[in-house]
């Protein structure tokens, strides 16, 4: 559904993102991830349109972004980091002109329906310039769901907000995704992308370290971690005559065993003469983050 | 078209919910009724000059517009300076960017709006014919021509304004350019008006701003004063969007 191939966007002699290749498929839920100016909000703005890229091209649904920009924007919404709302407009007619804008046929009936989904029509009729950094968001949010499109594209649509709000705009994100809408997403909170995504892109400086199914970059098995009442060398030494496994670990107590296959199972019996305390048998999307991220290479 | 009218009523919407656009209506409404009275009370001071209706009409239409062609030079590039440049300072534009129309139909859907909201500034000087009906029986002949071409004049303000505000997302600039064009053009007038001969003097006659207005409000429409205006107004017109443009490229 999107197709991103080696994007580069320069701004004069700094280069924003570098090369960036990835593509979603149809109803995937791909979650982007990186530090503070990494080059998310770029990538994203070249695939919505409101950006061009200095080289590389972005397909969405088959049209090239550049060549075909309302092709695109009509079944794209996106939802920049600040949202664009216009501050002396109510929640309402807002929404209507941006059903309008993006051509929606029964401007109202999309308006209504949008606001119910992200729960504006309570405070419909409010001067935007009047509400919450949450109520905003959701307002940016009902913008980009007006015209119903077949893909989304998140530049971190829960930053700024309460841990309830989070968690029902999460909640509204997986709603969204359900069916075969293709959601792009970019976020801060590690935990979201977990909660939400099917498949992470690791950005840095400019350019992707990492993109995997989340199952696989957390190495579901083959990473397992091990808290037990008596360490010592006799576990480790255990650990490493597991077949298959590359190496072990010890960090404030607690092994990290890194294996080629599933060695949960082994572990678990290895590790239960010296009391088990907790296993997990797969590794933090946080640790990788920050492995990748420090490293500042590629993987 | 929808995508233009709408974006056009949402920016003449923007104005009547600023602080700004109700100053502006304010006091161009007190300035023009200053004016206005003005002239009036030194008409009325003056021996008569005749019975010539007329005359009397026209001189004070004439007189009236032509000071606040002046007044609308000065305040207008208030009136415009947001239209783009605010937009891209609360991220508003990114609204427009990323919605399926063309950065044309951005242009022209707030260059509608705007002038609509020229229009309501003009409208606030209803009483002058409203005044001068009541007192006799003017030609209406006169008002139409001072109206229609004061309205082209708000036109080509609204066009140098937008471009201005779309140089960068600084209303102040945009406030600082579009002044200085328009004191540009009015300034070329005075310089037309040198006593001299010549090409030079044809062409800075030719620049200037007030001194087509002026041919207009009298009634006369010359094709050259026509070509001037739509070209003034196209031509910005067309460097904004080319500007708006250059904002997807950025």
């Amino acid at each position: 559904m999107i197709e991103v191939e080696s994007l580069t966007k320069r701004y004069g002699t700094t280069t924003a993102i570098s090369d960036v290749s990835f593509t979603v498929q149809k109803g995937e839920v791909v979650g982007f991830l990186g530090p503070n100016g990494a080059g998310k909000s770029t990538t994203m703005r070249v695939i919505a349109g409101s950006l061009g890229a200095s080289h590389g091209h972005a397909r969405v649904a088959g049209f090239d972004v550049a060549e075909n920009p309302r092709a695109v924007q009509a079944i794209l919404g996106y939802s920049p980091e600040v949202p664009p709302v216009y501050t002396n407009m109510n929640v309402r007619d807002y929404v209507r002109f941006a059903a309008t804008l993006k051509g929606v046929e029964s401007v109202n009936k999309a308006a209504d329906h949008a606001m119910e989904r992200v729960g504006l029509l309570g405070i419909q009729n409010k001067i935007i310039d009047h509400l919450s950094k949450g109520q905003r968001q959701r307002v940016g949010l009902a913008q980009a769901l007006v015209h119903d499109p077949k893909v989304l594209v998140l530049d971190e649509p829960t930053s700024g907000l309460d841990p309830a709000q989070r968690v029902e705009i999460r909640e509204l994100i997986r709603e969204l995704a359900a069916g075969d809408r293709t959601v792009i997403l970019s976020t801060h909170v590690l935990g979201e992308i977990e909660a939400i995504c099917s498949r992470v892109i690791i950005i840095n400086r400019g350019r992707i370290v990492a993109q995997d199914q989340l199952d696989h970059l957390s190495g579901v098995g083959r990473v397992v971690r091990v808290e037990v009442a008596r360490p010592g060398e006799g576990l480790a030494k255990a650990l490493e005559a597991i077949p298959s496994v590359i190496g072990v670990e010890l960090h404030d107590g607690s092994y990290t065993v890194r294996a080629d296959t599933d060695v949960r199972e082994a572990v678990a019996s290895v590790a239960a003469p010296f009391g088990l305390h907790e296993m997990v048998g797969r590794e933090r999307l946080e640790d990788i983050y920050l492995r990748l991220i420090s490293s500042g290479g590629a993987a | 078209m929808k995508a233009i009218f709408a974006i056009a009523r949402r920016e003449l919407g923007g104005y009547f919910s600023s602080v700004i656009g109700w100053i502006v209506l304010v006091a161009f409404t007190t300035l023009s009724g200053l004016f206005f009275s003005l002239m009036i009370g030194s008409l009325a001071l003056q021996p008569p000059m005749g019975t010539d209706n007329q005359n009397v009409t026209e001189m004070i239409v004439q007189n009236l517009f032509s000071n606040l062609s002046v007044i609308a030079l000065l305040v207008m590039p208030a009136v415009t300076m947001g239209i783009i440049a605010a937009d891209r300072r609360e991220r508003s534009v990114e609204l427009l960017l990323t919605s399926p129309v063309t950065s044309t139909q951005i242009v022209l859907g707030k260059f509608l709006g705007s002038l609509a909201y020229a229009v309501a500034m003009v409208a606030t000087t209803f009483y002058v014919p409203a005044t001068l009906f009541s007192l006799g029986t003017p030609d209406s002949g006169v008002f139409y021509a001072t109206y229609g071409g004061f309205v082209v004049l708000m036109a080509v303000f609204v066009a140098i304004g937008m471009f201005a505000s779309s140089l960068s997302d600084n209303q102040l600039i945009a406030l600082v350019v579009a002044f200085g064009i328009n004191l540009m053009l009015w300034i070329l007038g005075w310089a037309a008006s040198l006593p001299g001969e010549g090409a030079l003097k044809a062409t800075l006659e030719h620049i200037a701003l007030l001194n087509h207005f002026e041919q207009l409000s009298k009634g006369v429409v010359h094709t050259n004063d026509a070509v001037y205006f739509v070209s003034v107004i196209v031509f910005f017109l067309f460097v904004t969007t080319q500007r708006v443009e250059a904002l997807r490229w950025r």
